[in-house]
């Protein structure tokens, strides 16, 4: 009976090649672990981190502020300009909101004619009309 | 230089020399050990650096209980068996073992000098279970005794003797089934 010592022998055990100088230089490069790991654990190496974060956080800012600066501009006349720009966005269904933008934003929507005009139409009579005076500031 | 002398060198405070010394005694063997379980140069050569790398920075924890050469032979075995793991997981996002994935590379291997029955050999190995296929090319391969087996393994030598003997089984099994000289 065949043991299965015999059959493994029989078969014998695979072999590998490597590149030429292959172990050698296998070892060189092992021996130099100690070298780049002191490096690694140096003085800079505890500070590397922050220093990492805080280089992100000044990009962060940089960044931020050059995409501002490009998008607010402080010339008074591209202010005007923007701000005609936005006149055509805002719905003209909103007219209070487009006109108080601009020269009519202090003066008083409501004049009198438009109140006594509002009066008429609605059917007040002439004689409440001529009590008012026409006068009265409201 | 004795793994005696290794530690006590390094204790001496000569650590770059004890660690030189150890490189110098044990690379190529960790590189065999590792690249029968790796089954590729590229991957053994890349995998070494990092044993390497963590055995330097574990020798000021080795405290001498066990031996030099069984407690690097711990390590280097974790380290491959962490690189397969992770191979495993990538071949089952490819829908493929790993056990083929690793036969592909003996098949592929343009530094393995065997004949067919080895390379078929090999491939069997492959498709053990984990602590089989350790403790087959441990004891086969390496001709380690069964009590540094044990040590490297952190299992008895009763539960190895049994995983050897069920080893030995399959790969029969698995040589008769697929060769004319059975």
């Amino acid at each position: 009976m065949k043991s299965e010592k015999d059959i493994f022998e029989k078969i014998g055990k695979a072999s590998y090649g490597v590149p030429e100088g292959y172990f050698n230089d296998l070892k060189s490069r092992l021996e130099a672990i100690p070298q780049e790991k002191s490096v690694l654990n140096g003085p800079w190496a505890r500070i590397r981190p922050y220093l990492a974060m805080a280089a992100c956080f000044v990009a962060l800012l940089v960044a931020g502020n050059s995409v501002l600066r490009h998008t607010v501009s402080t010339n008074p006349a591209e202010q005007v300009q923007s701000e005609a720009t936005y006149a055509d966005i805002i719905s003209l269904t909103h007219p209070e909101v487009f006109i108080n933008e601009f020269e009519y934003a202090n003066e008083d929507v409501t004049t009198e004619e438009d109140i006594i005009n509002y009066l008429i139409e609605s059917g007040v009579e002439m004689e409440y009309l001529a009590y008012s005076g026409g006068n009265q500031k409201y | 230089m004795t793994d005696k002398e290794i530690i006590e060198l390094y204790k001496s405070g000569q650590k770059d020399r004890a660690f030189k010394e150890i490189v110098d005694s044990y690379s190529e063997r960790l590189y065999w050990h590792v690249r029968r379980f790796l089954c590729s140069h590229e991957d053994t050569d890349d995998l070494l650096q990092e044993i390497f790398l963590k055995i330097w920075t574990a020798l000021p924890s080795f405290r001498g209980e066990s031996q030099l050469f069984t407690w690097l032979y711990r390590i280097a075995t974790n380290e491959a068996l962490n690189f397969l793991n992770k191979q495993k997981v990538r071949s089952a996002l490819q829908f493929e073992s790993l056990s083929s994935k690793l036969e592909e590379k003996i098949d592929e291997d343009p530094w393995f000098n065997g004949d067919v029955m080895q390379r078929m050999l090999m491939k069997a190995i492959q498709r053990l279970p984990e602590k089989q296929r350790l403790v087959f090319v441990m004891r086969w391969f390496e001709e380690l005794p069964y009590e540094e087996i044990s040590e490297i393994l952190g299992t008895s030598i009763g539960a190895l003797k049994a995983s050897y003997h069920f080893a030995t089984e399959k790969l029969k099994s698995f040589l008769e089934k697929n060769s004319e000289l059975f």
